[in-house]
Protein backbone atom coordinates (compact mmCIF):
# COMPACT_ATOMS: atom_id res chain seq x y z
CA UNK A 1 0.00 0.00 0.00
CA UNK A 2 3.25 2.49 -0.05
CA UNK A 3 2.08 4.12 -3.04
CA UNK A 4 4.35 7.11 -3.74
CA UNK A 5 2.41 10.64 -4.20
CA UNK A 6 3.29 12.29 -7.48
CA UNK A 7 1.64 14.93 -8.80
CA UNK A 8 1.43 16.36 -12.36
CA UNK A 9 0.46 19.26 -14.20
CA UNK A 10 -2.74 18.15 -14.58
CA UNK A 11 -3.54 17.74 -10.74
CA UNK A 12 -1.65 21.37 -9.97
CA UNK A 13 -4.37 22.85 -12.69
CA UNK A 14 -7.31 21.00 -11.65
CA UNK A 15 -6.55 21.41 -7.81
CA UNK A 16 -6.17 25.36 -8.91
CA UNK A 17 -9.78 25.21 -10.25
CA UNK A 18 -11.48 23.66 -7.58
CA UNK A 19 -9.82 26.23 -4.91
CA UNK A 20 -11.27 28.91 -7.41
CA UNK A 21 -14.23 27.69 -7.47
CA UNK A 22 -14.68 26.76 -3.82
CA UNK A 23 -13.29 31.05 -3.00
CA UNK A 24 -15.72 31.69 -5.41
CA UNK A 25 -18.87 30.45 -3.93
CA UNK A 26 -17.85 31.40 -0.36
CA UNK A 27 -17.37 34.67 -1.84
CA UNK A 28 -21.15 35.06 -3.15
CA UNK A 29 -22.76 33.38 0.04
CA UNK A 30 -20.92 35.88 2.44
CA UNK A 31 -20.44 39.01 0.25
CA UNK A 32 -23.06 39.16 -2.70
CA UNK A 33 -25.99 36.88 -0.83
CA UNK A 34 -28.69 38.87 0.48
CA UNK A 35 -29.00 36.63 3.38
CA UNK A 36 -27.97 37.37 7.23
CA UNK A 37 -25.77 34.87 8.54
CA UNK A 38 -27.02 33.59 12.03
CA UNK A 39 -23.87 30.93 13.20
CA UNK A 40 -24.24 31.90 16.86
CA UNK A 41 -27.95 30.41 17.50
CA UNK A 42 -27.42 27.08 16.72
CA UNK A 43 -24.94 25.85 19.72
CA UNK A 44 -27.86 26.27 22.32
CA UNK A 45 -29.63 23.83 20.08
CA UNK A 46 -26.94 21.50 20.62
CA UNK A 47 -26.56 21.75 24.75
CA UNK A 48 -28.28 24.20 26.92
CA UNK A 49 -27.69 25.76 30.61
CA UNK A 50 -30.60 24.41 32.44
CA UNK A 51 -31.78 27.68 34.21
CA UNK A 52 -33.27 25.72 37.44
CA UNK A 53 -30.54 23.27 37.67
CA UNK A 54 -27.29 25.51 35.97
CA UNK A 55 -26.28 21.94 34.62
CA UNK A 56 -25.59 21.60 31.12
CA UNK A 57 -29.03 19.66 29.06
CA UNK A 58 -28.94 18.28 25.77
CA UNK A 59 -30.78 20.44 23.27
CA UNK A 60 -33.27 18.64 20.39
CA UNK A 61 -30.28 18.24 17.72
CA UNK A 62 -28.54 16.30 20.49
CA UNK A 63 -31.76 14.44 20.66
CA UNK A 64 -32.35 14.07 17.73
CA UNK A 65 -29.38 12.50 16.47
CA UNK A 66 -29.48 10.31 19.80
CA UNK A 67 -32.77 8.82 18.23
CA UNK A 68 -31.44 8.34 14.43
CA UNK A 69 -28.87 6.58 16.02
CA UNK A 70 -31.26 4.41 17.93
CA UNK A 71 -33.42 4.35 14.56
CA UNK A 72 -30.63 3.19 12.33
CA UNK A 73 -29.18 0.13 14.70
CA UNK A 74 -32.57 -0.98 15.46
CA UNK A 75 -33.23 -0.61 11.81
CA UNK A 76 -29.91 -2.23 10.56
CA UNK A 77 -30.28 -5.40 13.11
CA UNK A 78 -33.58 -6.11 12.26
CA UNK A 79 -32.71 -5.50 8.20
CA UNK A 80 -30.38 -7.76 8.42
CA UNK A 81 -32.48 -10.16 10.11
CA UNK A 82 -34.59 -9.95 7.29
CA UNK A 83 -32.04 -9.99 4.75
CA UNK A 84 -29.89 -13.35 5.81
CA UNK A 85 -33.68 -14.94 6.23
CA UNK A 86 -34.95 -13.89 2.73
CA UNK A 87 -31.39 -14.00 1.48
CA UNK A 88 -31.52 -17.91 2.51
CA UNK A 89 -35.08 -18.45 1.04
CA UNK A 90 -33.82 -17.04 -2.31
CA UNK A 91 -31.44 -19.66 -2.61
CA UNK A 92 -34.05 -22.35 -1.20
CA UNK A 93 -34.15 -25.62 -2.80
CA UNK A 94 -38.07 -25.46 -2.83
CA UNK A 95 -39.67 -23.06 -5.31
CA UNK A 96 -42.02 -21.64 -2.73
CA UNK A 97 -39.31 -20.35 -0.49
CA UNK A 98 -37.92 -18.79 -3.69
CA UNK A 99 -40.95 -16.92 -4.84
CA UNK A 100 -42.00 -15.63 -1.58
CA UNK A 101 -38.13 -14.13 -1.39
CA UNK A 102 -38.37 -12.89 -4.73
CA UNK A 103 -41.75 -11.75 -3.83
CA UNK A 104 -40.58 -9.62 -1.46
CA UNK A 105 -37.40 -8.05 -2.81
CA UNK A 106 -39.43 -7.36 -6.29
CA UNK A 107 -42.12 -5.53 -4.43
CA UNK A 108 -39.96 -3.28 -1.91
CA UNK A 109 -37.24 -2.78 -5.19
CA UNK A 110 -40.01 -1.02 -7.35
CA UNK A 111 -41.69 1.11 -4.59
CA UNK A 112 -40.59 5.18 -3.15
CA UNK A 113 -39.68 4.20 0.03
CA UNK A 114 -42.08 7.27 1.42
CA UNK A 115 -44.79 5.38 0.12
CA UNK A 116 -43.90 2.60 1.98
CA UNK A 117 -43.68 4.76 4.81
CA UNK A 118 -47.17 5.69 5.18
CA UNK A 119 -48.36 2.28 4.32
CA UNK A 120 -46.43 1.38 7.57
CA UNK A 121 -47.81 4.06 9.01
CA UNK A 122 -51.33 4.38 8.23
CA UNK A 123 -51.82 0.42 8.31
CA UNK A 124 -49.41 -1.03 10.80
CA UNK A 125 -48.37 1.63 12.99
CA UNK A 126 -52.45 2.77 12.98
CA UNK A 127 -54.11 -0.40 13.19
CA UNK A 128 -52.03 -3.32 13.83
CA UNK A 129 -49.36 -1.80 16.85
CA UNK A 130 -52.68 -0.89 18.68
CA UNK A 131 -54.22 -4.07 18.07
CA UNK A 132 -51.29 -6.16 19.55
CA UNK A 133 -51.25 -3.54 22.17
CA UNK A 134 -48.30 -2.20 22.01
CA UNK A 135 -48.42 1.31 23.58
CA UNK A 136 -50.70 0.10 26.47
CA UNK A 137 -48.09 -2.76 27.00
CA UNK A 138 -45.06 0.06 27.49
CA UNK A 139 -46.93 2.35 29.56
CA UNK A 140 -48.18 -0.23 32.12
CA UNK A 141 -44.47 -1.08 32.37
CA UNK A 142 -42.77 -0.85 35.81
CA UNK A 143 -40.71 2.43 35.81
CA UNK A 144 -37.27 1.18 35.35
CA UNK A 145 -38.36 -0.91 32.53
CA UNK A 146 -40.28 2.03 30.68
CA UNK A 147 -36.99 4.06 31.38
CA UNK A 148 -34.91 1.44 30.02
CA UNK A 149 -37.24 1.16 26.57
CA UNK A 150 -37.06 4.77 26.51
CA UNK A 151 -33.38 4.80 25.99
CA UNK A 152 -33.13 1.79 24.21
CA UNK A 153 -36.28 2.90 21.94
CA UNK A 154 -38.39 5.60 22.40
CA UNK A 155 -40.57 7.71 25.42
CA UNK A 156 -43.71 5.21 25.22
CA UNK A 157 -46.27 8.00 23.70
CA UNK A 158 -43.28 7.99 20.65
CA UNK A 159 -43.05 4.23 21.05
CA UNK A 160 -45.34 3.03 18.26
CA UNK A 161 -44.35 5.38 15.91
CA UNK A 162 -40.65 4.41 16.44
CA UNK A 163 -41.17 1.14 16.13
CA UNK A 164 -42.93 1.27 12.96
CA UNK A 165 -40.57 3.72 11.55
CA UNK A 166 -37.55 1.42 12.48
CA UNK A 167 -39.70 -1.91 10.59
CA UNK A 168 -39.81 0.23 7.81
CA UNK A 169 -36.76 0.74 7.25
CA UNK A 170 -35.59 -2.21 8.17
CA UNK A 171 -38.18 -3.99 5.61
CA UNK A 172 -36.58 -1.45 2.70
CA UNK A 173 -33.01 -1.91 3.72
CA UNK A 174 -34.12 -5.88 3.99
CA UNK A 175 -34.84 -6.22 0.07
CA UNK A 176 -31.27 -4.78 -0.47
CA UNK A 177 -29.60 -6.66 1.91
CA UNK A 178 -31.33 -9.94 0.68
CA UNK A 179 -29.46 -9.78 -2.76
CA UNK A 180 -25.92 -9.22 -0.90
CA UNK A 181 -26.77 -12.22 1.15
CA UNK A 182 -27.82 -14.16 -1.79
CA UNK A 183 -25.17 -13.37 -3.99
CA UNK A 184 -22.57 -13.53 -0.96
CA UNK A 185 -23.64 -17.10 -0.48
CA UNK A 186 -23.81 -18.27 -4.39
CA UNK A 187 -20.38 -16.95 -4.48
CA UNK A 188 -19.15 -19.43 -2.45
CA UNK A 189 -17.37 -22.46 -4.25
CA UNK A 190 -18.97 -25.60 -4.24
CA UNK A 191 -16.43 -27.57 -3.00
CA UNK A 192 -16.96 -25.90 0.34
CA UNK A 193 -20.59 -27.12 0.24
CA UNK A 194 -19.31 -30.46 -0.62
CA UNK A 195 -16.33 -31.04 1.99
CA UNK A 196 -18.84 -29.76 5.36
CA UNK A 197 -21.73 -32.02 3.81
CA UNK A 198 -19.17 -35.17 3.19
CA UNK A 199 -18.10 -34.16 6.71
CA UNK A 200 -21.47 -34.95 8.27
CA UNK A 201 -22.52 -31.04 9.37
CA UNK A 202 -25.97 -30.70 9.24
CA UNK A 203 -27.68 -27.50 6.11
CA UNK A 204 -27.82 -25.26 9.19
CA UNK A 205 -23.93 -25.91 10.71
CA UNK A 206 -22.73 -25.78 6.79
CA UNK A 207 -24.23 -22.46 7.00
CA UNK A 208 -23.01 -21.37 10.57
CA UNK A 209 -19.84 -22.40 10.23
CA UNK A 210 -18.51 -22.83 6.77
CA UNK A 211 -20.47 -20.76 4.22
CA UNK A 212 -21.62 -17.36 5.95
CA UNK A 213 -18.14 -16.55 7.55
CA UNK A 214 -16.77 -16.54 4.17
CA UNK A 215 -19.74 -15.33 2.83
CA UNK A 216 -19.97 -12.23 4.85
CA UNK A 217 -16.52 -11.33 4.26
CA UNK A 218 -16.73 -11.40 0.53
CA UNK A 219 -19.89 -8.98 1.02
CA UNK A 220 -18.55 -6.57 3.49
CA UNK A 221 -17.98 -3.76 1.58
CA UNK A 222 -21.67 -3.63 -0.53
CA UNK A 223 -22.87 -4.62 3.01
CA UNK A 224 -21.73 -1.37 4.82
CA UNK A 225 -22.93 0.87 1.77
CA UNK A 226 -26.07 -0.92 3.21
CA UNK A 227 -25.23 0.30 6.59
CA UNK A 228 -24.70 3.80 5.66
CA UNK A 229 -27.66 3.89 3.39
CA UNK A 230 -29.83 2.54 6.35
CA UNK A 231 -28.69 5.65 8.27
CA UNK A 232 -29.90 8.07 5.29
CA UNK A 233 -32.88 6.46 4.84
CA UNK A 234 -33.57 7.10 8.59
CA UNK A 235 -34.52 10.77 7.61
CA UNK A 236 -37.33 9.74 5.83
CA UNK A 237 -39.71 8.60 9.20
CA UNK A 238 -39.58 12.15 9.48
CA UNK A 239 -42.56 12.58 8.31
CA UNK A 240 -44.01 10.45 10.01
CA UNK A 241 -43.54 12.62 13.12
CA UNK A 242 -40.33 10.58 14.56
CA UNK A 243 -38.22 13.31 16.19
CA UNK A 244 -35.24 12.19 14.20
CA UNK A 245 -32.23 14.68 13.13
CA UNK A 246 -33.99 16.07 10.24
CA UNK A 247 -37.27 16.63 12.14
CA UNK A 248 -35.44 18.61 14.35
CA UNK A 249 -33.87 20.05 11.96
CA UNK A 250 -37.39 21.25 9.97
CA UNK A 251 -38.44 21.99 13.67
CA UNK A 252 -35.64 24.44 14.29
CA UNK A 253 -35.82 25.94 10.80
CA UNK A 254 -39.22 26.62 11.49
CA UNK A 255 -38.89 28.62 14.19
CA UNK A 256 -35.35 30.46 13.96
CA UNK A 257 -35.75 30.79 9.90
CA UNK A 258 -31.61 30.28 9.96
CA UNK A 259 -32.35 27.70 6.91
CA UNK A 260 -28.75 27.26 5.75
CA UNK A 261 -26.74 27.04 8.85
CA UNK A 262 -29.24 24.21 10.08
CA UNK A 263 -29.24 22.11 7.17
CA UNK A 264 -24.74 22.61 6.75
CA UNK A 265 -24.96 21.58 10.32
CA UNK A 266 -27.05 18.48 9.68
CA UNK A 267 -25.33 17.75 6.84
CA UNK A 268 -22.44 18.13 8.70
CA UNK A 269 -23.69 15.82 11.19
CA UNK A 270 -24.53 13.38 8.63
CA UNK A 271 -21.81 12.90 7.27
CA UNK A 272 -19.58 12.49 10.41
CA UNK A 273 -21.56 9.53 11.12
CA UNK A 274 -21.87 7.70 7.94
CA UNK A 275 -17.70 8.58 7.50
CA UNK A 276 -16.81 7.33 10.99
CA UNK A 277 -19.18 4.08 10.16
CA UNK A 278 -17.56 3.43 6.97
CA UNK A 279 -14.05 4.04 8.88
CA UNK A 280 -14.95 1.34 11.26
CA UNK A 281 -15.65 -0.96 8.80
CA UNK A 282 -12.49 -0.49 6.59
CA UNK A 283 -11.00 -1.47 10.00
CA UNK A 284 -13.39 -4.26 10.23
CA UNK A 285 -12.20 -5.55 7.28
CA UNK A 286 -8.73 -5.39 7.12
CA UNK A 287 -8.72 -7.12 10.56
CA UNK A 288 -10.71 -10.05 8.76
CA UNK A 289 -8.17 -10.13 5.99
CA UNK A 290 -5.29 -10.46 8.45
CA UNK A 291 -7.22 -13.20 10.17
CA UNK A 292 -6.61 -15.05 7.27
CA UNK A 293 -3.21 -15.46 6.48
CA UNK B 1 -2.16 -57.26 -0.78
CA UNK B 2 -3.43 -60.50 0.84
CA UNK B 3 -7.07 -61.09 0.81
CA UNK B 4 -7.18 -62.88 3.53
CA UNK B 5 -7.51 -59.38 5.95
CA UNK B 6 -10.71 -58.80 4.05
CA UNK B 7 -13.56 -58.89 5.97
CA UNK B 8 -17.26 -58.74 5.30
CA UNK B 9 -18.97 -56.37 2.78
CA UNK B 10 -19.50 -53.08 4.21
CA UNK B 11 -20.65 -51.45 0.76
CA UNK B 12 -23.25 -53.14 -1.41
CA UNK B 13 -24.21 -51.63 -3.99
CA UNK B 14 -27.03 -53.16 -6.35
CA UNK B 15 -28.13 -52.28 -9.85
CA UNK B 16 -27.31 -48.49 -10.08
CA UNK B 17 -28.04 -46.18 -12.93
CA UNK B 18 -27.39 -42.57 -13.46
CA UNK B 19 -28.33 -40.54 -16.63
CA UNK B 20 -26.91 -36.72 -16.48
CA UNK B 21 -29.21 -34.29 -17.28
CA UNK B 22 -27.02 -33.69 -20.48
CA UNK B 23 -27.98 -37.32 -21.62
CA UNK B 24 -24.59 -38.98 -20.53
CA UNK B 25 -25.07 -41.68 -18.86
CA UNK B 26 -22.52 -41.82 -15.98
CA UNK B 27 -23.59 -45.16 -14.30
CA UNK B 28 -25.67 -48.44 -15.97
CA UNK B 29 -26.31 -51.30 -14.24
CA UNK B 30 -23.58 -50.79 -11.40
CA UNK B 31 -23.43 -53.44 -9.23
CA UNK B 32 -20.49 -54.88 -6.56
CA UNK B 33 -19.47 -55.09 -2.97
CA UNK B 34 -16.39 -53.56 -1.20
CA UNK B 35 -15.83 -56.21 1.92
CA UNK B 36 -14.23 -54.35 5.12
CA UNK B 37 -10.68 -53.82 5.41
CA UNK B 38 -10.43 -53.43 1.26
CA UNK B 39 -8.62 -51.32 -0.81
CA UNK B 40 -10.12 -51.08 -4.20
CA UNK B 41 -9.10 -48.82 -6.89
CA UNK B 42 -11.14 -47.73 -10.02
CA UNK B 43 -9.63 -46.49 -12.94
CA UNK B 44 -11.05 -45.81 -16.57
CA UNK B 45 -10.69 -43.11 -18.83
CA UNK B 46 -12.40 -39.83 -18.03
CA UNK B 47 -16.19 -39.61 -18.42
CA UNK B 48 -16.36 -43.07 -17.38
CA UNK B 49 -18.61 -42.40 -14.31
CA UNK B 50 -16.01 -43.05 -11.76
CA UNK B 51 -16.31 -39.88 -9.41
CA UNK B 52 -19.93 -40.13 -10.07
CA UNK B 53 -19.79 -43.69 -8.81
CA UNK B 54 -17.83 -42.41 -5.70
CA UNK B 55 -19.50 -39.24 -4.58
CA UNK B 56 -22.94 -41.33 -5.27
CA UNK B 57 -21.75 -43.48 -2.22
CA UNK B 58 -22.14 -40.59 0.09
CA UNK B 59 -24.75 -39.04 -1.36
CA UNK B 60 -23.30 -35.94 -3.00
CA UNK B 61 -25.02 -36.99 -6.14
CA UNK B 62 -28.44 -38.97 -6.57
CA UNK B 63 -28.92 -42.43 -8.04
CA UNK B 64 -31.90 -42.34 -10.68
CA UNK B 65 -32.25 -45.82 -9.19
CA UNK B 66 -30.64 -49.35 -7.31
CA UNK B 67 -29.76 -49.39 -3.69
CA UNK B 68 -26.71 -48.57 -2.03
CA UNK B 69 -25.76 -50.09 1.71
CA UNK B 70 -23.33 -48.33 3.76
CA UNK B 71 -22.13 -50.68 7.16
CA UNK B 72 -26.28 -52.07 6.94
CA UNK B 73 -27.82 -48.65 6.97
CA UNK B 74 -29.50 -48.26 3.24
CA UNK B 75 -28.72 -44.67 1.57
CA UNK B 76 -32.09 -43.66 0.69
CA UNK B 77 -34.94 -40.88 0.97
CA UNK B 78 -34.48 -40.41 5.06
CA UNK B 79 -32.29 -37.67 6.11
CA UNK B 80 -31.39 -39.55 9.48
CA UNK B 81 -29.82 -42.36 7.08
CA UNK B 82 -27.91 -39.58 5.22
CA UNK B 83 -26.60 -38.16 7.91
CA UNK B 84 -25.55 -41.57 9.31
CA UNK B 85 -23.80 -42.46 6.65
CA UNK B 86 -21.87 -39.22 6.00
CA UNK B 87 -20.31 -39.09 9.68
CA UNK B 88 -18.87 -42.78 8.30
CA UNK B 89 -17.73 -42.08 4.95
CA UNK B 90 -15.16 -39.65 4.92
CA UNK B 91 -14.17 -38.26 1.59
CA UNK B 92 -10.71 -36.55 -0.33
CA UNK B 93 -11.46 -34.55 -2.73
CA UNK B 94 -9.79 -33.48 -5.96
CA UNK B 95 -9.06 -29.53 -5.28
CA UNK B 96 -8.58 -29.94 -1.16
CA UNK B 97 -11.74 -27.95 -0.59
CA UNK B 98 -9.94 -26.81 2.80
CA UNK B 99 -12.33 -24.12 4.89
CA UNK B 100 -9.99 -21.14 4.12
CA UNK B 101 -11.41 -19.24 6.77
CA UNK B 102 -10.07 -21.36 9.77
CA UNK B 103 -6.45 -22.53 10.15
CA UNK B 104 -5.34 -26.26 9.54
CA UNK B 105 -6.52 -27.34 13.17
CA UNK B 106 -9.77 -25.68 12.73
CA UNK B 107 -10.21 -27.49 9.82
CA UNK B 108 -9.67 -30.99 11.62
CA UNK B 109 -11.36 -30.25 14.95
CA UNK B 110 -14.51 -28.48 13.39
CA UNK B 111 -16.33 -31.85 12.72
CA UNK B 112 -15.29 -33.44 15.76
CA UNK B 113 -16.57 -30.44 17.50
CA UNK B 114 -19.68 -29.90 15.49
CA UNK B 115 -20.51 -33.18 14.52
CA UNK B 116 -19.07 -35.74 17.03
CA UNK B 117 -19.54 -33.03 20.02
CA UNK B 118 -16.50 -33.74 21.37
CA UNK B 119 -14.42 -31.09 23.71
CA UNK B 120 -12.07 -28.66 22.01
CA UNK B 121 -9.48 -30.13 24.10
CA UNK B 122 -10.83 -34.04 22.90
CA UNK B 123 -11.03 -32.46 20.04
CA UNK B 124 -7.42 -30.98 18.98
CA UNK B 125 -5.63 -33.74 21.00
CA UNK B 126 -7.22 -36.06 18.12
CA UNK B 127 -6.82 -33.76 15.51
CA UNK B 128 -2.81 -33.47 16.84
CA UNK B 129 -1.99 -36.93 16.90
CA UNK B 130 -3.97 -37.44 12.92
CA UNK B 131 -1.77 -33.85 11.96
CA UNK B 132 1.11 -35.64 12.75
CA UNK B 133 0.10 -38.80 11.35
CA UNK B 134 0.27 -37.32 8.11
CA UNK B 135 2.93 -35.20 8.97
CA UNK B 136 2.13 -32.17 9.34
CA UNK B 137 1.44 -31.36 12.85
CA UNK B 138 3.85 -28.07 12.66
CA UNK B 139 1.44 -26.28 10.07
CA UNK B 140 -1.57 -26.66 12.45
CA UNK B 141 -1.80 -22.83 13.40
CA UNK B 142 -1.43 -22.11 9.70
CA UNK B 143 -4.11 -21.50 7.39
CA UNK B 144 -5.09 -23.38 3.93
CA UNK B 145 -3.56 -20.52 1.76
CA UNK B 146 -0.31 -20.71 3.25
CA UNK B 147 0.29 -24.76 2.39
CA UNK B 148 1.35 -26.11 -0.55
CA UNK B 149 -0.72 -28.82 -2.56
CA UNK B 150 0.35 -31.59 -1.39
CA UNK B 151 0.19 -29.89 2.69
CA UNK B 152 -2.86 -29.36 1.90
CA UNK B 153 -4.45 -32.20 0.38
CA UNK B 154 -2.76 -34.36 3.51
CA UNK B 155 -4.50 -31.71 5.64
CA UNK B 156 -7.97 -32.60 4.00
CA UNK B 157 -7.04 -36.35 4.69
CA UNK B 158 -6.42 -35.67 8.45
CA UNK B 159 -9.62 -33.93 8.63
CA UNK B 160 -11.61 -36.56 6.77
CA UNK B 161 -10.07 -38.94 9.46
CA UNK B 162 -11.28 -37.15 11.96
CA UNK B 163 -14.38 -38.20 11.83
CA UNK B 164 -13.14 -41.71 12.69
CA UNK B 165 -14.89 -43.41 9.43
CA UNK B 166 -15.80 -46.77 8.40
CA UNK B 167 -14.95 -45.75 4.79
CA UNK B 168 -13.16 -43.40 2.91
CA UNK B 169 -13.18 -42.58 -0.34
CA UNK B 170 -10.46 -41.22 -2.38
CA UNK B 171 -11.72 -38.83 -6.08
CA UNK B 172 -8.52 -38.32 -7.20
CA UNK B 173 -6.80 -36.85 -4.77
CA UNK B 174 -3.59 -36.72 -6.55
CA UNK B 175 -4.84 -35.41 -9.56
CA UNK B 176 -4.62 -31.87 -8.95
CA UNK B 177 -0.99 -31.92 -7.26
CA UNK B 178 2.52 -30.44 -9.04
CA UNK B 179 4.46 -34.38 -9.62
CA UNK B 180 6.88 -33.44 -6.88
CA UNK B 181 4.31 -33.48 -4.55
CA UNK B 182 2.05 -36.69 -5.49
CA UNK B 183 4.79 -39.14 -3.63
CA UNK B 184 4.05 -37.62 0.23
CA UNK B 185 0.12 -37.81 -0.80
CA UNK B 186 0.26 -41.20 -1.87
CA UNK B 187 2.59 -42.53 1.48
CA UNK B 188 -0.28 -41.16 3.43
CA UNK B 189 -2.65 -43.23 1.01
CA UNK B 190 -0.27 -46.24 1.36
CA UNK B 191 -0.26 -46.01 5.16
CA UNK B 192 -3.89 -45.55 5.79
CA UNK B 193 -4.06 -48.74 3.53
CA UNK B 194 -1.65 -50.89 5.33
CA UNK B 195 -3.39 -50.07 8.54
CA UNK B 196 -6.52 -51.41 7.16
CA UNK B 197 -8.64 -48.78 6.52
CA UNK B 198 -11.98 -49.42 3.71
CA UNK B 199 -10.98 -47.77 0.91
CA UNK B 200 -11.89 -46.70 -2.23
CA UNK B 201 -9.98 -44.55 -4.64
CA UNK B 202 -10.40 -43.00 -8.35
CA UNK B 203 -6.77 -42.35 -9.18
CA UNK B 204 -5.13 -42.35 -12.35
CA UNK B 205 -1.66 -43.66 -10.12
CA UNK B 206 -1.17 -47.08 -11.28
CA UNK B 207 1.81 -47.37 -9.17
CA UNK B 208 -0.05 -47.03 -6.27
CA UNK B 209 -3.21 -49.27 -7.57
CA UNK B 210 -0.46 -52.08 -8.05
CA UNK B 211 1.18 -51.39 -4.79
CA UNK B 212 -1.68 -51.35 -2.22
CA UNK B 213 -4.94 -52.40 -3.44
CA UNK B 214 -6.87 -55.57 -3.20
CA UNK B 215 -9.02 -54.78 -5.94
CA UNK B 216 -8.89 -52.90 -9.27
CA UNK B 217 -12.23 -51.93 -11.37
CA UNK B 218 -12.00 -51.34 -14.63
CA UNK B 219 -14.82 -49.05 -15.59
CA UNK B 220 -15.93 -47.46 -18.80
CA UNK B 221 -19.35 -45.83 -19.89
CA UNK B 222 -20.79 -46.67 -16.92
CA UNK B 223 -20.61 -49.90 -16.05
CA UNK B 224 -17.64 -52.55 -15.07
CA UNK B 225 -15.52 -53.84 -17.79
CA UNK B 226 -13.09 -55.62 -15.94
CA UNK B 227 -12.37 -56.75 -12.05
CA UNK B 228 -9.52 -58.05 -10.15
CA UNK B 229 -6.44 -58.18 -8.20
CA UNK B 230 -3.74 -55.86 -8.68
CA UNK B 231 -1.35 -58.46 -9.96
CA UNK B 232 -4.32 -60.22 -12.39
CA UNK B 233 -5.50 -56.69 -13.63
CA UNK B 234 -1.52 -55.68 -14.49
CA UNK B 235 -0.12 -58.66 -15.50
CA UNK B 236 -2.73 -60.73 -17.00
CA UNK B 237 -5.83 -58.70 -18.80
CA UNK B 238 -8.89 -60.59 -20.03
CA UNK B 239 -10.36 -58.06 -21.66
CA UNK B 240 -9.18 -56.60 -24.98
CA UNK B 241 -10.41 -53.08 -23.38
CA UNK B 242 -8.63 -52.90 -20.38
CA UNK B 243 -5.52 -54.05 -22.54
CA UNK B 244 -6.01 -51.29 -24.99
CA UNK B 245 -6.13 -48.74 -21.82
CA UNK B 246 -3.31 -49.98 -19.36
CA UNK B 247 -0.91 -49.65 -22.95
CA UNK B 248 -2.00 -46.09 -23.42
CA UNK B 249 -1.67 -44.92 -19.88
CA UNK B 250 1.24 -47.25 -18.11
Amino acid sequence: MNRKLKITTLDVVILTLLLALAAYVVYRLTMQLNYKWNWGILPQYFFYIDEETGRWVANILVKGLWTTIRLSFWATLLAIVFGVVTGLMRISKRLFWRLIGASYVELIRNMPPLVLVFIFYFFVSDQIMPLLGVEDFVRSRPDNVKNLLTFLFASPQQFTAFTSGAITVAVFQGAYITEIVRAGIQSIEKGQWEASYALGLTWGQQMRWVILPQAVKRVLPPLTNEFINTIKYSAIVSVISIQELTFQGMQIMASTYVTIEVWITITAIYLLICFSLSMGVRKLEVHLARSEA
Amino acid sequence: MALNKVGDPIIRVDRLYKTFPNGVNALVNFSGHVHRGEVVVIIGPSGAGKSTFLRCLNGLEEIDSGTIVIDGIPLDEKKKNRLEIRKEVGMVFQQFNLFPHMTVLDNVNLAQIRVRHKSREEATQTSMELLNKVDIADKAAAFPDQLSGGQQQRVAIARALAMMPKVMLFDEATSALDPEMIGEVLDVMKNLAREGMTMVCVTHEMGFAREVSDRVIFMEKGTIVEMGTAEHFFENPAEERTRLFLSQIL
